[in-house]
C-alpha cells in the first residue's frame, strides 16, 4: 500500500534527517579546548540585549557595557577611584568669580566706593595678609587676578503666561542696565569666597544689592516678578567654576579620523540638543559655555558650583564628523527620511558605533550577539584579546550550562552558583564590593513611620546577617548609609543596627505599641499593620520580602506583602508615594552627590526622595557637598550626613552586594615590559566595582600558568 | 471491528437481567466510562488531588496552621527530601510537623511539602475559577446567540451604545462637560423609546426614523463577530500583556485566563442550541407556552452541556499549565501564595543544587494535568452520541 | 463565489478595525512609561520624561494617539520606542528567525500525527491506541519549560553538544554544509518542544475523523466486498477523513507569528515570541501593537483561506 508506506516512511525519514545533524555539530570540546582561535576571544554572556549604542542616548547597562569598550571618555577612575586622564592628558580646575559692585553700600573703613576702588581695596587686603580671619586669608590668597568689568546694557525677551489669561502667552521685554562688576580669577574653587569677602566688604554687601533697580520691563511687572527676573539676570554674585582639559594628541577614531577638542564640544552640544532627548541632559545643564581654545585644549565654564561636574566627563566622546548636521542630513536623504525631524536617535550610528575606545564595532545581531574587534591603533596600545563578544542568552540556567561548557567566559554569576563554582579547580573567582545597595524604605509621611524609633525597631527585628549568609551566600556586606562603601565618603565609624528583636519591642513599646493577647502589636486598640511591596522579577528582593514579613510577624506586626510589575510599581506606587514600605536598591555613582535622593526639595511626586526624608542639617550638607570641590572637605561633610541618615533611619540599609566573577583559570594578565619580556600575573580585583579594570591586558592561555605571586 | 467492552455489556444484558428496566442516563454514562480505563485513572487521580488540596487547605491556612508553608528557616535551606531537621538550630515552633522534611526545603528553608499542599489548593482554584468564568461567559453568549440569534439589533441601538460609550469615555478622560452631554442624550433617547413603545398605533414613520429602526445586524452575527475578534488575539500573548499590566494578584490571573478562553464554550453551546431548537421536544415545549427562560435552562441546557463539560475539564488542565507558564516568566501568582507553578519556577534556579525543587512540582503538575486531560478525553468519548450508538 | 469573497473580506476588515481598537485600549490603559525612560534612574528628571512623552505623542488624547499610531503603521513609519528601529524591519528579522522553527515544527506535527492517528483508529481500544492516547496526553501535560530543561540537561550532559541559540556560536567560518546541518541540529529541540502539543491534538483529531468516516456506508460497502482492511482504511476512509484537514492548512497561518515565548527564551532563540515578550516588559507599545495587529491579520487571513479551501474541496458546499 503506497499511501501507508508514504505515511510511515515520511516521518521516519524526517526524524532521521533531523537526528543525523548531530554528527555535524562541533562538540564543546572542539569548540573550546581544541580550538586555538577561541583563546583570542573573550565572550561574555548577558540576559538582555543592548538597545542603542550611543553613549549620550542609552541608559541601560547592556548598552553601556558595549559603549565602555567602543567609546572613550576624557577621564575615568583609576584603581584607587581617583580621576585619571584618558583622552585628556591633564586638566585644571579653577574658578572665575564675579560680583556686581554695590555702589550704594558703604564699606566699613572705605565708605561708598566705585568699582575701581573696591578692586583696589581687595588687592590691598590681599597684599596685607591680615590673619584676623583665616578663612578670608585663604580666599584672598587663592585670588590670582582682579579686574573691573565696566557697566553694560542688554535686553532680553521672555515668553510668559499672561497672568489674566492662563492660556495665552505674551512677550515681556526686559532691558537691563547692568552695574559695573568685578571679576576674580581663583586658582581653585572656593565655595566660601563671597562669605569670606563679606567679612571684608561688610556683612550685607552682597545681600543688599538690589538687582531690580537695574531692570526695566515692558509691560510693567509686579515687584515679585521683577525680583525673580533680577535674581536670574543680575545675581549679586556668581561662581563660575572652570574646567580646562588638555587633550591627548594623535588619538584616532576607529575610522582613522583624528580626535580633537571639537569632538568634545560636539558631544556636549548633542547632549543639550533637545531633538536628541538625551537622558544625560541633567548632568550637563550647569554648563555655561564650552569653548575650544585650540584643537587640543577645551575650556568648560559652569554657571554655578557643581562638583559632580568633573565626573561627567567620563562620558564617551562622539565623532563629530560622522554625526554633525551635514552627516545626518546626508543619512536622512539616503534613508528617505524627513531630514528636519531626523535626529541622532534615528541614525544608524547607534547600531554601528564608532568611537576611540580599545575595541571597534564589528557586528550586531539583535538578541544574539554583538561582536567587537580590537582596535590596533588604540592610543594605549591594542588589547591582548582579538575579539570581544557580547552574547545574549536570555535564560540564567542555560547561561550557566554554556559557561560550564566553556563557550562563554563570564556571566553574572548568582550567589548560589558561586559557592559551587568556587570549588571547581578549573575556575578562579574573586569578588569585591559593588556600588549598589538594597534597602527597605519607609514612607515617612505616613504613620507610624514618622517616628524614627519605629523605623529603627523595624530594622532591629530583621536578622540581616542571616540574609547575608543564607540568601546571598556571603556575597554581600552590611552597609549603614548611602555612600559607596569603598570610598572615603563612607563613614566607617557608624555601627550597623544590631539584630535585637527584644530591643525592637522595647523601642516599639516606648512609642506606645504593646503586644496584645493574640501577640499582635497594638496601640489605642489598633493593630500595627502595613504592606511591604517590591517589584517582581528580582529573586533576592522577593526572598527579602518573605524574610522581612516573617521577621516582623515574629514580633507581632501584621505585614502584608505585594509583588508588582516594575512599571506598575514605579508609576502607581513609588512615583505617587503610595506605599507603606518598600524594598528597593540604589545603584550609586562614586560621586557623593545625594541631592536627588535625599534633599527635602525632592519629595514631590515623581521625584526620587519618595520616602519623604526631610532634615534641615542634611539639606545644608547635601548642598555643600555638591558645591565643594575639595575632596577632604567633601568627605568631612559626607561623614556628618552619613551620621544624620543613620540616626534617622529613613531606610533600613540592608546590604551592599558584592560583584563576583568566576573566570577560567587560564585567563591572566599579560604584561610586556620594555625589554620585551612577557610576564603573566593573576587577575586581582580593584576598587572600581568591577574586575575588568585591566581588561585590555587580559589573555587566555592554552594551559593554566603557574603564577609566582599566587596566594 | 472487535471491541472488548462491547461484548461485556451485551453479556450483562442478555444473560443476567434480560428484562431489566432501561438504564438511567447516569448509569449508562457510568458503564461507558468504566470501560475507558485511562479516564477512570484520570478520575481517580483527580479525586485524590482534590482531597489533597482540601486537606492542604485545612492544614496550611488559618492563623496558626499545622504546617506553615510561609515559615522561613534560613539555616535549613535546600535540605533534600526526607531530611531530618537539625533540631539544635531550630526553635520549637520551627520544627516541621512530622519531624521530617518530607519533600525537602526550598531556598529560604520553607517546607516544600507544606508549600505543595498549599499550592495544590491554589492551583486548583486557579483552574476551576478561570474555567468557571469562561464557561459561564461561554454559556451565556452561546445561549443567546443560539436561541435569540435571529433577533436583530437596530441601527438606533448601535448608535445609542456608541453614544453611551463615548460619553462614558469622555467622562473617564476628564472631559466632564461634553461627556455628560452625550450621556444625557443617550439616556434621553432610552426614555424616549420607552415612551413611544407604550403608545401603540401612532406609527409616524418618517424616513430617518425608518433608518434608525432598520435592522442592522442579527444578534447571532454580532456575538460571533465578538468571538472572532477575541480569537484574533494570540491568547498567551494577550494574557501575558494583561497580566504584565495589571497588578499581580491571584484573582487577576484567574479572571484574565477566564476572560480569554470563553470562545470555545460559546461556539459549542451555540451549535448545540441551534440544533436543539429545531428538535421536536423544544417545539413541543414552546407550543405549551413555556417561558423562554424555562426552555433554555430546563430543557435545552442539560442537552447542550456535554461538549462544554469536556472542554471545561481540559480547560482546567490548560489553565494550570498557563499559570505555570506565567510563573516561569515571573508574572504568576505572587507570594505569599504558593502555586505549583511558582514553586517550580523558583526552584529551577537551583536545578543543579536542589533538583527536587524542580522535579517535585514539575511531576506533580504533569500528573494532575494529565489526569484532567485523560478524564476529559474519556468524557468526550462517553458523551459523544455518535460513538455511543454503536454500543 | 465572488460575492462570498467580497462579503467576508468586508467582514474581516471590520473585525480588524475592532481588534485594533481593543488592543490599543488594553495597552494604553496601562500605567508605565515607554521603554527608553527609566524613572528610577536619577538621570531621568521629570522634565526629560515629559519631553519623551511629548516626542511619542503620549501627551495627546487617546483617539489622537490611535490615529497617529495606525497612520504610522499603515505607512510603515512606526519606530520602536526602545531603540528607534523601524518596527516592521525588526519584526521581519525576527520573523525570518522564527520561520524555520515554525516550518520544522509544522512538518513534524503533520507528518507524525497522521500515521499515529490512523493507526489509533484502526486499533481502536487496543493497547496501541491506548498507549498513543496516553503518550500524546503526557506530552501536552508536561509544563513546557520543565520539559525543555530536562531535555537540555540530558543532551548537554550526555552528548556534549550545544543546543542553545540558532547555531553553534562562532561556527561562522565552517563550510556551508556544516553550518546548515548545525542549524538543523539547533532546530530539533525547540521545534520538537513546540510541536508536541500539536502532534497530540492533531493525532487525536485524525483518529476521531477516521472513526467518524468508518461508520459511513461506503466504507462498510468497501469492506463488504472483501477489500483488504488496509486498503479500506488507507484508500477509502482516509480520503474522506482528510477533508477537514485541508481547511486546517489555513488555520496554521497564525502560528507563523505566535512563536512560543517560553521556548524561545530558554533556547535563546531570537524569534518573534521573545521580541514580543521583551516589548511587553519594556512597554514598547509600537512593537506590541504591531505584533498584535499582524497576528490578527494572519488569523483572519487564515480563516479566510480555510473557508475558500473548503469551498474548493468539498463539492457539497456551493454558494
Amino acid at each position: 500500500m503506497t499511501t501507508r508506506r508514504v505515511l510511515i516512511l515520511a516521518p521516519v525519514l524526517l526524524i532521521l534527517v533531523l537526528l543525523q545533524s548531530y554528527f555535524w555539530v562541533p562538540t564543546y570540546e572542539q569548540q573550546t579546548r581544541g580550538n586555538p582561535e577561541r583563546l583570542d576571544k573573550y565572550i561574555i554572556g548577558s540576559i538582555g540585549d543592548a538597545s542603542i549604542l550611543n553613549p549620550i542616548l542609552s541608559a541601560d547597562s547592556a548598552s553601556s557595557n558595549i559603549e565602555d569598550m567602543v567609546f572613550e571618555g576624557l577621564i575615568d577612575r583609576d584603581e584607587q577611584l581617583r580621576f585619571r586622564g584618558r583622552l585628556a592628558t591633564s586638566w585644571d580646575v579653577y574658578e572665575e568669580a564675579f560680583f556686581y559692585v554695590n555702589e550704594s553700600f558703604s564699606i566699613p573703613g572705605l565708605g561708598k566706593a566705585s568699582p575701581q576702588e573696591v578692586a583696589d581695596y581687595i588687592k590691598e587686603a590681599k597684599k596685607k595678609g591680615d590673619e584676623t580671619w583665616p578663612g578670608l586669608r585663604d580666599s584672598l590668597d587663592s585670588i590670582t587676578e582682579i579686574s573691573v568689568i565696566p557697566p553694560r546694557n542688554f535686553s532680553v525677551i521672555r515668553h510668559e503666561k499672561d497672568p489674566n489669561n492662563g492660556k495665552k502667552k505674551k512677550d515681556i521685554k526686559i532691558s537691563v542696565a547692568a552695574a559695573a562688576g568685578i571679576k576674580l580669577v581663583l586658582n581653585r574653587v572656593d565655595q566660601g569666597l563671597f562669605q569670606n569677602l563679606s567679612l571684608l566688604l561688610g556683612n550685607d554687601y552682597f545681600e543688599s544689592f538690589q538687582g531690580e533697580d537695574y531692570l526695566r520691563t515692558e509691560p510693567r511687572l509686579g515687584k515679585e516678578k521683577l525680583a525673580a527676573y533680577a535674581d536670574e539676570l543680575l545675581p549679586a554674585f556668581e561662581h563660575n567654576p572652570t574646567l580646562m582639559f588638555h587633550l591627548r594628541p594623535g588619538v584616532k577614531f576607529h575610522d582613522g579620523h583624528l580626535f580633537d577638542a571639537y569632538d568634545v564640544k560636539f558631544t556636549y552640544e548633542s547632549i543639550m540638543n533637545p531633538k536628541n532627548l538625551s537622558p544625560r541632559i541633567a548632568d550637563y545643564e550647569p554648563v555655561k559655555t564650552v569653548k575650544v581654545i585650540d584643537p587640543l585644549t577645551i575650556k568648560i565654564v559652569y554657571k554655578r558650583l557643581y562638583s559632580p561636574a568633573i565626573g561627567t566627563w567620563g562620558m564617551g566622546i562622539l565623532p563629530e564628523h560622522l554625526l554633525n548636521e551635514q552627516a545626518l542630513k546626508k543619512e536622512a536623504l539616503r534613508l528617505g527620511k524627513d531630514s528636519d525631524t531626523f535626529s541622532m536617535r534615528q541614525s544608524t550610528f547607534s547600531r554601528k558605533p564608532v568611537g576611540c575606545g580599545p575595541f571597534r564595532f564589528r557586528e550586531w545581531k539583535s538578541d544574539q550577539y554583538i561582536a567587537l574587534d580590537r582596535f590596533d591603533d588604540y592610543w594605549e596600545g591594542p588589547p591582548n584579546y582579538k575579539g570581544y563578544i557580547f552574547r545574549v542568552i536570555a535564560d540564567l540556567l542555560t547561561q550557566e550550562m554554556e559557561f560550564y561548557a566553556g563557550t562563554i567566559d563570564s556571566y553574572s554569576v548568582q550567589p548560589h552558583q558561586v559557592k559551587r563554582l568556587e570549588k571547581d579547580p578549573r575556575f578562579q573567582s574573586f569578588s569585591g564590593i559593588a556600588f549598589g545597595y538594597t534597602y527597605i524604605g519607609y514612607n515617612i509621611r505616613r504613620k507610624p513611620f514618622d517616628d524614627p524609633r519605629i523605623r529603627r525597631a523595624l530594622g532591629m527585628a530583621i536578622d540581616i546577617d542571616k540574609i547575608l549568609n543564607y540568601v546571598l551566600y556571603g556575597q554581600g556586606k552590611r552597609i549603614t548609609g548611602p555612600f559607596v562603601k569603598q570610598t572615603d565618603y563612607y563613614n566607617h565609624n557608624i555601627e550597623p543596627i544590631p539584630y535585637d528583636p527584644k530591643g525592637a519591642l522595647a523601642l516599639l513599646e516606648a512609642a506606645g505599641w504593646k503586644r496584645n493577647k493574640a501577640g499582635w502589636l497594638e496601640k489605642d486598640g489598633e493593630r500595627l499593620k502595613f504592606t511591604l511591596i517590591t517589584n517582581s522579577g528580582n529573586d533576592l528582593r522577593k526572598a527579602i520580602l518573605a524574610i522581612a514579613q516573617d521577621a516582623w510577624k515574629q514580633i507581632g506586626i501584621d505585614v502584608r506583602t505585594d509583588l508588582l510589575e516594575w512599571s506598575v510599581f514605579i508609576q502607581e506606587r513609588v512615583n505617587k508615594a503610595d506605599f507603606d514600605a518598600l524594598i528597593l536598591g540604589w545603584q550609586m555613582g562614586i560621586d557623593p552627590d545625594l541631592y536627588q535622593i535625599w534633599h527635602s526639595s525632592q519629595t514631590n511626586p515623581y521625584q526620587l526622595n519618595f520616602v519623604g526624608f526631610k532634615n534641615h542639617e542634611a539639606d545644608d550638607l547635601i548642598i555643600k557637598i555638591r558645591q565643594e570641590y575639595d575632596h577632604d572637605q567633601q568627605a568631612e561633610y559626607c561623614h556628618r550626613l552619613h551620621e544624620i541618615i543613620a540616626e534617622e533611619q529613613p531606610y533600613t540599609f540592608l546590604y551592599v552586594g558584592k560583584w563576583t566573577a568566576v573566570l577560567d583559570k587560564r585567563i591572566v594578565i599579560k604584561k610586556v615590559d620594555d625589554a620585551g619580556n612577557v610576564r603573566y600575573e593573576k587577575i586581582k580585583p580593584t576598587k572600581t566595582g568591577s574586575y575588568s579594570f585591566h581588561f585590555n591586558r587580559w589573555i587566555k592561555l592554552p594551559e593554566a600558568p603557574i603564577l609566582l605571586d599566587e596566594g | 471491528m472487535i471491541n472488548m467492552g462491547e461484548k461485556g455489556i451485551n453479556q450483562d444484558f442478555q444473560f443476567d437481567e434480560p428484562l431489566a428496566p432501561k438504564r438511567t442516563r447516569m448509569q449508562e454514562f457510568w458503564v461507558l466510562l468504566r470501560q475507558n480505563r485511562l479516564a477512570i485513572l484520570g478520575l481517580i487521580i483527580f479525586i485524590l488531588f482534590f482531597c489533597c488540596a482540601l486537606t492542604g487547605l485545612f492544614l496550611t491556612s488559618g492563623p496558626d496552621p499545622l504546617i506553615d508553608p510561609a515559615l522561613i528557616r534560613l539555616q535549613e535551606k535546600l535540605r533534600p527530601p526526607l531530611a531530618k531537621p537539625n533540631l539544635d538550630s531550630l526553635r520549637a515552633e520551627e520544627v516541621p510537623y512530622m519531624g521530617v522534611y518530607l519533600m525537602g526545603t526550598d531556598d529560604l528553608g520553607r517546607d516544600v511539602f507544606a508549600r505543595m499542599l498549599q499550592g495544590a489548593w491554589v492551583s486548583l482554584t486557579v483552574g476551576f475559577v478561570a474555567v468557571g468564568i469562561s464557561v459561564l461567559i461561554g454559556i451565556f453568549m452561546g445561549g443567546i446567540a443560539g436561541y435569540f440569534g435571529q433577533h436583530h439589533i437596530r441601527v438606533d441601538h448601535i448608535l445609542l451604545t456608541c453614544l453611551l460609550i463615548s460619553g462614558a469615555g469622555l467622562v473617564a478622560t476628564k472631559l466632564f462637560y461634553s461627556g455628560a452631554v452625550l450621556l444625557f442624550f443617550g439616556l434621553g433617547y432610552i426614555f424616549y423609546s420607552f415612551f413611544t413603545k407604550k403608545i401603540p398605533g401612532k406609527k409616524a414613520v418618517t424616513s430617518w426614523k425608518g433608518f434608525l429602526h432598520k435592522n442592522a445586524v442579527s444578534i447571532d452575527t454580532l456575538i460571533m463577530r465578538i468571538v472572532d475578534i477575541m480569537l484574533c488575539f494570540p491568547s498567551f500573548f494577550l494574557i501575558l500583556t494583561v497580566v504584565a499590566i495589571l497588578p499581580a494578584s491571584i484573582y487577576n490571573i484567574m479572571i484574565v485566563i477566564g476572560l480569554t478562553s470563553w470562545m470555545g464554550a460559546t461556539r459549542f453551546v451555540r451549535a448545540e442550541f441551534l440544533s436543539l431548537r429545531e428538535q421536536d421536544f423544544v417545539a413541543a415545549v414552546k407550543a405549551l407556552g413555556v417561558s423562554n427562560y424555562r426552555i433554555i435552562f430546563r430543557h435545552m441546557m442539560p442537552n447542550a452541556l456535554a461538549p462544554v463539560l469536556v472542554s471545561a475539564t481540559i480547560g482546567i488542565a490548560t489553565a494550570i499549565l498557563t499559570e505555570a507558564g506565567l510563573s516561569f516568566l515571573g508574572f504568576g501568582v505572587p507570594p505569599p501564595h504558593a502555586t505549583w507553578g511558582n514553586i517550580l519556577s523558583d526552584g529551577k534556579r537551583f536545578i543543579f543544587d536542589a533538583p527536587w525543587l524542580t522535579f517535585i512540582p514539575g511531576i506533580a503538575i504533569l500528573i494532575v494535568v494529565l489526569s484532567f486531560n485523560l478524564f476529559g478525553e474519556g468524557l468526550r468519548d462517553v458523551l459523544n452520541p455518535k460513538l455511543r450508538e454503536r454500543h | 463565489m465572488i460575492s462570498f469573497i467580497g462579503r467576508s473580506a468586508i467582514q474581516k476588515i471590520i473585525t480588524l478595525f475592532f481588534v485594533s481598537i481593543v488592543s490599543f485600549l488594553i495597552i494604553h490603559l496601562a500605567p508605565g512609561e515607554p521603554g527608553q525612560v527609566d524613572p528610577m534612574n536619577p538621570k531621568f528628571t521629570p522634565e526629560v520624561v515629559e519631553r519623551f512623552k511629548k516626542e511619542f505623542h503620549l501627551d495627546k488624547p487617546l483617539h489622537v494617539q490611535y490615529l497617529y499610531f495606525y497612520q504610522n503603521l499603515l505607512t510603515g513609519k512606526t519606530v520602536s520606542w526602545k531603540d528607534n528601529q523601524p518596527v516592521l524591519k525588526k519584526i521581519w528579522e525576527r520573523f525570518l528567525n522564527s520561520l524555520p522553527l515554525f516550518i520544522v515544527g509544522t512538518i513534524l506535527t503533520w507528518t507524525l500525527s497522521f500515521p499515529v492517528g490512523i493507526r489509533s483508529a484502526i486499533f481502536r481500544g487496543r493497547l496501541y491506541d491506548r498507549s498513543a492516547t496516553f503518550l500524546s496526553y503526557l506530552l501536552i501535560s508536561i509544563p513546557g519549560f520543565f520539559f525543555a530543561y530536562i531535555l537540555i540537561i540530558l543532551v548537554v550532559t550526555h552528548f556534549h553538544v550545544p543546543v542553545i541559540g540558532m547555531e553553534t556560536f562562532g561556527i561562522g567560518d565552517a563550510s556551508v554544509l556544516h553550518i546548515f546541518m548545525d542549524r538543523i541540529w539547533h532546530l530539533i529541540l525547540p521545534s520538537v518542544l513546540g510541536a508536541t502539543g500539536g502532534i497530540a491534538v492533531l493525532s487525536r483529531y485524525v483518529r476521531s475523523q477516521m472513526l467518524e468516516v468508518e461508520g459511513q456506508d461506503y466504507v462498510r460497502t468497501a469492506r463488504a466486498k472483501g477489500l483488504p482492511t488496509e486498503q479500506v482504511y488507507y484508500k477509502h476512509a482516509l480520503r474522506n477523513a482528510l477533508l477537514p484537514f485541508v481547511t486546517m492548512f489555513g488555520l496554521i497561518l497564525p502560528g507563523l507569528i505566535g512563536g512560543s515565548v517560553i521556548i524561545e527564551s530558554i533556547f535563546s532563540w531570537p524569534g518573534m515570541g521573545r521580541m514580543a515578550y521583551e516589548a511587553i516588559l519594556a512597554r514598547d507599545y509600537p512593537v506590541i501593537l504591531t505584533v498584535n495587529f499582524a497576528s490578527a491579520v494572519l488569523v483572519l487571513a487564515g480563516t479566510f483561506i480555510s473557508d475558500l479551501l473548503y469551498l474548493v474541496v468539498d463539492p457539497r458546499i456551493r454558494l
